[in-house]
């Protein structure tokens, strides 16, 4: 029973964070237009600025914010290491470098979610291998091979940065990417990313028992009767799906992944059935917060969203790296 | 702090003032004294008696040179410089970050560049030639840029100077008559359509919009170029909107389907328009041409 009051608990979190962030934004709204605009019954550039800049910009900061803390959950279940998130695995840059590719070639708007995919595969990919070496996979070999794969992305995106007139013009644009912000998105982009994330959630709910076996090694995995190979890919899968998602709406958000299952397995427990739907609530009610966070500190200026979660979320991987350490892991 | 340091200054200004009597005057003669100007960093540049080889660093820079007659003369150009097409031609030494190897083996006698912050001013100087910055930023610098480079290359810059200014002069003049100004969003640059860039007072295209005769929406804003929030700019209701990024692609019925910008006054009425860049971007010589191309899109009944 108590995952369940804990699961409704975030719900009204997420619900009572995103009428925040419908509330707050760069014109001043009366509390009561803001319900008019909600209901239809608002003037024309009311409504537009409730209906078709605020509510996308809340509902995207959801969905990225739910498919980060559902990949970092994934990834740390997959690979039993409580610091595996995408963005200290490499797997955000890779998919950002596959997005940025896509803007440069000129693609459409709808390519860039494919592109981020296919970017985050590949780093996802390399990742597993390499922390695969010697049998078993160590803290530090998984962040070594984030830090190679971030760089080898970053220095893909330079390259293409500099070498394309398209976003050396842009570079403010490609600095949102890098950085991680969250923009009001046309309901086409967010329709794709919302069918994305339903999808891969539940895929990763699919997987969530064979996950809970994991918990012990990948061998007694498969001596308690789960096909580790089939189950490593399709995780990996789901992972890259969501991460590219998520960064193709709002590029490099930082550390939600690794924050969100940490701060929810207290409260839920580790059993990834109950683990992965409180993910997706928490990531998004935690990245609504965020992006209200960056809309609001230095108004009128905006603060890229990736600056608040890295502001907050670096201390807490050092807490859990040296939680870690002393552990012994 | 500035109080020492305009004390400094009236000291040395002093000390200036009480040497002449010490100093040999030179007497006029065929070849005329060095000229000293102060150039847009301040900077005093003496300029060469003649010049033969000119670098330009900076769009405006290379239209005020070929605008100027010194065409010729210039034998490099930086990679945004694409007016007029002579200048295509040139030798290119480089876009946001100048190649230093580059500008040094064309062996510039002048260097006419805009401003940096990062040192490049220092470096050209390193190369052996006169660098004199010229970076005009409101309407009112473009005269006095005229002036400076034609002063540098021996050529008329004032006639070119009260040429632009008298070309301004008439449309402020037909402009002030009208009564109905529109409002006005001129968009730089909106990758992000709900931060797009635009521009403010204290750049050139503030002035030009309000020249001929429209309201800039964003006419309170802080900075030359900021960014407008989405949320701001459908609550200011711009009549006009004209597209300064339309050599990117961007298209009025691209505009029409961002969101949140289909119920704003200028998309419902279909007055959003394209404006090359090249002409409304560069405070150079044909900035009278974009002040007309201006008034004819805020007033085609007036203006035609």
């Amino acid at each position: 029973m108590r995952p369940a009051v804990a699961l409704a608990g975030l719900v009204v979190a997420l619900v009572a964070s995103a009428m925040l962030g419908v509330l707050a934004g760069a014109v001043a709204v009366d509390p009561r237009d803001v319900l008019a605009a909600l209901i239809g019954r608002a003037d024309a550039p009311t409504a537009a600025i409730i209906l078709e800049l605020r509510l996308p910009r809340v509902i995207a900061a959801a969905l990225v914010g739910g498919a980060l803390g559902v990949a970092g959950a994934l990834l740390q279940g997959l690979l039993r290491n409580p610091l595996a998130d995408p963005y200290v695995t490499g797997t955000s840059a890779g998919a950002a470098l596959g997005s940025v590719a896509a803007v440069a070639a000129g693609g459409p708007a709808l390519l860039t979610p494919l592109a981020a995919f296919v970017g985050a595969l590949g780093s996802v990919a390399v990742i597993w291998r390499l922390a695969r070496i010697g049998g078993r996979t160590t803290v530090l070999t998984v962040l070594l091979a984030g830090i190679v794969i971030s760089s080898f992305a970053g220095a893909g995106v330079t390259l293409l940065i500099v070498a394309s007139d398209r976003l050396s013009l842009r570079l403010r644009a490609v600095l949102d990417v890098l950085v991680g912000g969250v923009t009001s998105r046309g309901s086409a982009e967010l329709v794709v990313a919302a069918a994305i994330v339903a999808i891969a959630t539940v895929l990763a709910l699919a997987l969530a028992r064979r996950l809970d076996a994991y918990a012990f090694g990948e061998e007694t995995a498969a001596t308690l009767g789960v096909d580790t190979e089939d189950t490593t890919r399709s995780v990996l899968v789901v992972t890259a799906l969501l991460t590219g998602a998520a960064v193709a709406l709002a590029g490099l958000v930082s550390f939600v992944g690794l924050v969100i299952p940490h701060a929810l397995r207290p409260l839920v427990g580790a059993r990834h059935v109950v683990l992965v739907p409180a993910c997706l609530l928490g990531g998004a009610t935690a990245l609504v917060l965020a992006d209200l966070g960056a809309r609001i500190a230095l108004a009128p200026a905006e603060l890229p969203v990736g600056v608040i979660t890295g502001l907050v979320g670096a201390p807490f991987f050092l807490l859990v790296l040296a939680r870690s350490a002393r552990s012994g892991a | 702090m500035r109080h020492v340091l305009v004390a400094l200054a009236l000291l040395l200004s002093a000390a200036c003032g009480s040497a002449p009597a010490s100093i040999p005057v030179p007497t006029p003669s065929a070849s005329p004294s060095p000229t000293v100007v102060t150039d847009f960093q301040g900077r005093s540049v003496q300029l060469p008696r003649s010049v033969e080889r000119i670098v330009s660093i900076g769009a405006s820079n290379t239209e005020f040179l070929f605008a100027l007659g010194a065409g010729e003369r210039v034998v490099g150009v930086d990679d945004f410089s694409d007016e007029p097409p002579a200048a295509l031609k040139k030798e290119k030494v480089g876009g946001v970050k100048v190649n230093l190897e580059k500008v040094t083996s064309l062996r510039p006698d002048l260097i006419v560049t805009i401003k940096f912050s990062d040192g490049t001013i220092e470096r050209l100087a390193a190369v052996g030639a006169v660098v004199l910055v010229v970076d005009p930023q409101g309407l009112g610098d473009v005269a006095r840029s005229a002036t400076l480079i034609g002063q540098a290359v021996g050529a008329d810059g004032q006639k070119l100077a009260d040429d632009i200014t008298r070309r301004l002069q008439a449309v402020k003049e037909r402009a002030a008559t009208i009564t109905a100004k529109p409002r006005v969003f001129h968009e730089v640059d909106a990758t992000d359509p709900a931060k797009p860039f635009t521009v403010g007072p204290g750049s050139f295209v503030h002035d030009l919009i309000e020249l001929a005769g429209g309201v800039n929406v964003a006419a309170r804003a802080a900075s030359p170029y900021p960014q407008l929030s989405a949320e701001e700019l459908v609550r200011s209701d711009p009549e006009v909107i004209v597209l300064a990024d339309a050599d990117y692609g961007v298209t009025p019925e691209q505009v029409a389907a961002r969101p949140g910008w289909s119920g704003i006054a200028a998309v419902r009425t279909k007055r959003v328009y394209g404006m090359s860049a090249n002409l409304v971007s560069r405070p150079g010589p044909r900035v009278g041409e974009a002040a007309e191309a201006y008034a004819k899109l805020l007033h085609p009944a007036v203006f035609r």
